[in-house]
């Protein structure tokens, strides 16, 4: 399944036709491209100020700065899993929200059950939500209901709906329509053709998709925290801006561990599955 | 019409904007229990008249009647006709993700309860279904196989197993063969016979292997646009006479 590559891209329909252009055109497009990119490459690199001298000797403050982690003060590990656990319930919570969302709005951007009229406008809106950064999101749910956990939750589910909503999309509309008619001819009702018809060809996509966003959800909402959205985001601002860096060095160790360990749950289920 | 398992007249229909798949048949009876095939060039018809046949085709004029149950043009089958009439397609059209069992399981989903066999309890009279059609086609051993790690042939067997758990009166065939080689084909043919022979039933299979199907059948059926150009035994069925029907499509598609 193509679901992932194509996020920001359109469907390959609209590319297909480019690719047979004149001769000439494609001739040179290789080397225009490579231009602009020699192009963009020194533009980022002298708009930017770097110096590498600097850099050079700054070797000896890095390694003093990463000096001043150790060691870890673990006194704050137990505010620090607390913290972790409410990052958890944000991305649980945020998930099942998009989820629900997505089951709604994936049904209505298919192509092969809504007329154009309306998939195409609901696709724009998806593809529009993607392209808002979770960031901002949750700063506008802070503002709109407050600080705490709340808007986490919020800003997640909306964020996350831009991407899975598309893939239950992609995945409705590669079911194949054969065996549903089958059923059909066989005397199923509707909702006996969807339960053994549609649902097995879709249940695997749908759940990998699912865990895949939710793993991208939890390591989003990490971050959370610093405009106030709850969870562990808090306490890395916190610690971060009052050079408390025997707990920055805790709590980077529990959130490596706390990553780890759910991606390893997740590839777990997905073995199980198979 | 008693003992007619299907009967139509001054049948015709056409899809919107197109020749090709029409079907205009003044008069065609086939007997319960016949064994009927179907040929014909490619888009004269055959595909039409089987979807017409399982309730599946709208629009259509003229009286048609199956099972002694008339079609109505305008609405689709009620559930309980659905489950008489068994189809067999001829990309097998399985759910390639689950088992065979549940594969087969699936044709006695208009038999069963709907809520029962949504929460997924199927009754004893269902698995007795499947165990029987499983071991008719020989696929007993496959039973807890998922359907994408079968071959071609394994498939239609499958499918068939799936028909057959249907319990149905009329066994309708599109193309069944078309993707297997000979002896795989030659199977599958013999096995639709024998089946339809056992439980009685009508069967109808449309192909374009007239000579190979001739063995399994006692009757050939040959549409040309829509028209019924040929009605016969299978000795009937001559070179020159299939020439005719396939004039069109060019040479004669299988000398086997």
């Amino acid at each position: 399944m193509s679901a992932r590559d194509s996020l920001a891209i359109p469907p390959t329909r609209t590319a297909a036709p480019r690719r047979h252009r004149g001769e000439r055109s494609r001739s040179y497009a290789p080397f225009l491209l490579s231009l602009a990119l020699a192009a963009l490459i020194v533009w980022s690199w002298s708009g930017s100020d770097i110096e590498l001298d600097k850099l050079a000797s700054s070797g000896g403050r890095i390694a003093e700065f990463l000096g001043r982690m150790l060691p870890p003060d673990f006194s704050v590990l137990p505010v620090v899993i607390e913290s972790s656990a409410e990052t958890l319930r944000i991305a649980v919570l945020g998930t099942l929200g998009c989820v629900l969302l997505s089951i709604v709005f994936g049904l209505l951007a298919a192509e092969t059950l809504t007329p154009r009229w309306l998939h195409l406008p609901v696709q724009w809106c998806l593809a529009t939500i993607r392209g808002i950064p979770l960031i901002l999101v949750a700063m506008l749910m802070v503002g709109a209901v407050g600080l705490g956990p709340l808007p986490g939750i919020l800003a997640i589910a909306f964020h996350a709906t831009g991407m899975l909503a598309k893939f239950y999309a992609e995945t409705i509309d590669g079911i194949d329509r054969a065996p549903m008619e089958a059923l059909d001819s066989a005397g199923a009702t509707f909702l006996q053709k969807l339960r053994f018809g549609a649902w097995p060809q879709m249940a695997p996509d749908i759940v990998r998709d699912t865990l895949f966003r939710f793993e991208m959800n939890l390591r989003e909402s990490l971050i959370l925290g610093i405009v106030g959205a709850g969870g562990i985001g808090f306490y890395i601002q916190v610690y971060v801006r009052t050079f408390q860096y025997e707990k920055v060095a805790t709590l980077t160790l529990v959130v490596v561990a706390f990553v780890i360990l759910i991606e390893l749950a997740n590839s777990l289920i997905r073995r199980m599955l198979r | 019409m008693p003992g007619s398992a299907v009967a139509l007249d001054n049948l015709s229909f056409r899809y919107k904007g197109e020749d090709r798949g029409s079907l205009a048949i003044a008069e065609l009876r086939i007997e319960t229990g016949e064994k009927v095939a179907l040929i014909g060039a490619s888009g004269a018809g055959k595909s039409t008249l089987l979807r017409l046949l399982d309730g599946r085709l709208r629009g259509f004029r003229g009286q048609a009647s199956v099972l002694g149950r008339t079609l109505d043009p305008a609405r689709s089958l009620p559930r309980a006709w659905r489950c008489d009439t068994g189809f067999v397609f001829q990309e097998f059209a399985l759910v390639e993700q689950e088992t065979v069992r549940q594969n087969v399981l699936n044709g006695r989903l208009g038999r069963t309860r709907p809520w029962q066999s949504l929460l997924g309890r199927f009754g004893e009279a269902d698995h007795d279904a499947v165990e029987r059609a499983m071991g008719d086609v020989g696929i007993a051993e496959l039973a807890e196989k998922r359907v994408d790690r079968l071959s071609g042939g394994q498939r239609q067997r499958v499918a068939i197993a799936r028909c057959l758990a249907q319990d149905p009166a009329l066994l309708l065939a599109d193309e069944p063969i078309s993707n297997l080689d000979p002896v795989t084909a030659e199977a599958i043919l013999a096995l639709l016979h024998d089946c339809a022979a056992r439980r009685g039933a009508t069967l109808l299979v449309s192909s374009h292997q007239p000579r190979l199907i001739a063995p399994f059948v006692d009757r050939f059926i040959a549409l040309d646009h829509g028209h019924e150009v040929f009605d016969g035994p299978p000795e009937a069925l001559r070179d020159d006479t299939l020439a005719g029907i396939y004039e069109e499509a060019g040479p004669i598609p299988e000398p086997v």
